[in-house]
């Protein structure tokens, strides 16, 4: 490819945290389909029972899949870099995408993190930018090394403290 | 030296605020009165004191006021409300007057500014005259006020003509009938009884039978389907005007709602051009300014809603000097953009194809043939259409074919650039570039560009910012060029 990857990865506890993320979207799936089926073949439809058993059994297999391969790719893939003028950042390994957001053009830096992102003691740090297809996200850094990310991001973009 | 400004409301924006107190309950509050008997009507009369009360009691507590750099708008009569925001962060003022304010000579004035986190904060002032309106402008804007009709040299002025013809060629217009009818229909199936079966019997009675009535029926609402269309432009944009008093832009259009929109020259980050199908046979096009700050929602940005094609390059020179020419040729994109195109295009048409020859019916598989055949020419144009070209200033690029849109932007306006490539696009070696800009402006995409294409393109758009991101062999590849070039 044309351009060099950013410098920095994600913390490798992403691995288990997307791990986790899939594993959960799964058994969400897992339970909607068991769900379906039962109350259409109670329903007397075995043909459509059926039906929804093999297609929502597919998917859970799809999702089950995806939940143990692409944490992998997606850690692999995502690294992030503060360069002179801009923040780099690549992600993706299907639909790969690079973006480059010019300091002077930050709104704002925020760290946030969910529940299960808290769990695994990292947070997620957002750029926000005038254009609301032009923001960015850094999903799973450790607290320091985000809070490091933060300041100096904010330093670059002129921003005043607390904003 | 900054500006400072004390103001209110026009004493005449009572109308205002008590037509906005009254709100949607006005019509049948009207109907009831003309038709009630004395007790109701002295229940609403007790009604309409209060709103008018409520009214007087908003227009004292509102108060604008420009000091030290900022903008502070104080108003509400149960919650108060004090909204100050940074004068910089002011990207534009758009000046509106709906009908009840043409009556009272008053016009309504909404600040767009950008607020942080992306979301637009919008302040107004819901009737003040004219004069307020300008001074505000330029106390926020630090821009003299707007300057007489007679120091002002008009750009573009729309003909009623171009107009009607316009609204003719428009699919939003010309499918507003439709919309129309639907809101009918909807209201006729709450009137009680077999009110409706019974008119329908009729007209089924009355309609002809012929093979000329029917043609005369159809030809009729197709005439009026075409006025209708003719006169929801003509109504919208009646007498669009653009004119230029040296720093500033004002748009005014409008028959019964009159729109004035201001924007500063600086401003002004690229232009795009756009045509659809129904609208190439007569060469007409239109353009829109991309502005910081002028969200598409309020139309903000039209320099010109129809215009010959030979007029645009003197519309945008006179906005910006140095603008390229939209019929310049661009640089096209490799082949293998064109077979990607097709290769997007093909799958849904073949399928109906193979599907029509299972089914065994003749017309169709004609049918779907005729649609791949439609698939592949328009495909083959949306390449044609692809290209992009950068003067060292301002980068021009063209896509799409139905509808078709060229744009010149200044590269280094975007709130944040972007490269994507899907695998498909990889193995072709293809990739798009996107640039995104902030404020309603959106993003403008460089589609199906070569990687080698990307990357010279990347060195010139902002050489600073985005040449550390070129990995090592394409710097090296490109400055080999770059002497083979020079020597």
């Amino acid at each position: 490819m044309i351009l060099r990857p950013p410098a920095n990865q994600l913390d490798p506890r992403m691995r288990t945290y997307w791990l986790v993320e899939g594993l959960l979207a799964t058994a969400t799936a897992v339970a909607i389909v068991v769900a379906a089926a039962v109350v259409t073949a109670v329903a007397g439809a075995t043909t459509a029972a059926w039906i929804v058993a093999v297609v929502g059994g597919a998917v859970v297999v799809a999702l089950a899949v995806a939940a143990f391969v692409t944490p992998r790719l997606d850690y692999e893939y995502f690294r992030y870099e503060v360069m002179e003028l801009g923040l780099y950042v690549a992600r993706g390994w299907l639909r790969r995408r690079w973006q480059v957001v010019p300091h002077a053009r930050v709104q704002t830096v925020d760290t946030t993190a969910g529940p299960l992102l808290r769990a695994f003691g990292l947070v997620a740090v957002e750029v926000t930018t005038a254009s609301a297809a032009g923001g960015t996200s850094i999903p799973g850094l450790p607290p320091d090394v985000a809070g490091a990310l933060l300041e100096e991001l904010a330093r670059r973009a002129g921003l005043e403290e607390g904003t | 030296m900054s500006a400072q400004l004390d103001g209110r409301l026009h004493p005449l924006g009572v109308v205002v605020l008590l037509r906005r107190a009254l709100g949607a309950g006005l019509l049948p509050l009207l109907v009831i009165v003309l038709s009630a008997d004395t007790r109701v009507v002295a229940v609403l009369a007790v009604g309409l004191l209060a709103a008018l009360a409520y009214a007087l009691l908003a227009w004292s507590h509102f108060r604008y006021r420009v000091a030290d750099g900022r903008l502070e708008l104080r108003s509400g009569v149960v919650r108060r409300s004090v909204r100050t925001i940074p004068v910089e962060r002011v990207r534009g003022i758009v000046v509106t007057a709906p009908f009840l304010h043409r009556l009272l000579g008053l016009v309504r004035v909404e600040i767009e500014a950008a607020a942080g986190g992306g979301d637009k904060a919008e302040l107004s002032l819901p009737a003040v005259s004219a004069a307020q309106a300008d001074g505000l402008r330029a106390a926020v804007l630090g821009a003299a006020p707007v300057a007489e009709h007679a120091d002002r040299r008009v750009l573009f002025r729309a003909t009623p003509g171009a107009l009607a013809l316009g609204g003719v060629t428009s699919l939003s217009y010309l499918l507003a009938p439709a919309a129309v009818i639907g809101v009918v229909f909807n209201l006729v199936d709450d009137l009680p009884g077999n009110l409706v079966e019974r008119g329908g019997d009729v007209l089924v009675d009355r309609a002809p039978h012929d093979v000329l009535g029917v043609a005369v029926a159809i030809g009729a609402a197709a005439v009026l389907v075409l006025l209708v269309a003719a006169a929801g432009s003509l109504l919208v944009d009646w007498n669009f005007t653009v004119t230029d008093d040296g720093e500033r832009l004002t748009a005014e259009r409008g028959l019964l709602t009159r729109r004035v929109v201001v924007l500063e020259r600086d401003r002004v980050r690229g232009v795009d051009v756009r045509d659809t199908l129904l609208r190439r046979p007569f060469r007409l096009v239109s353009v829109n300014a991309l502005a910081a700050g002028l969200a598409r929602r309020s139309g903000g940005t039209t320099l010109a809603p129809v215009l010959h094609r030979a007029a645009v390059h003197t519309l945008i020179r006179a906005v910006d000097a140095q603008a390229p020419d939209p019929l310049s040729p661009l640089t096209a994109h490799p082949a293998a953009a064109r077979r990607r195109r097709l290769l997007r295009a093909l799958p849904v048409p073949l399928a109906l194809v193979v599907f029509a020859v299972v089914l065994v019916e003749l017309w169709l598989i004609g049918a779907a043939l005729l649609l791949t055949a439609a698939a592949i020419l328009v495909a083959l144009d949306r390449y044609r259409q692809l290209g992009h070209a950068f003067d060292g200033r301002r980068l021009a690029v063209r896509g799409g074919s139905l509808h078709r849109r060229w744009s010149e932007v200044d590269p280094r306006a975007p709130a944040a650039y972007e490269l994507r490539s899907s695998p498909f696009q990889r193995r072709a070696g293809l990739c798009t570039l996107w640039l995104h800009f902030g404020q309603g402006a959106g993003s403008r995409r460089v589609l199906d560009l070569g990687e080698d294409q990307a990357a010279s393109l990347l060195r010139v758009l902002d050489a600073s910012l985005l040449e550390p991101l070129l990995a090592g062999d394409q710097i090296g590849r490109l400055r080999r060029s770059g002497a083979r070039r020079a020597t």
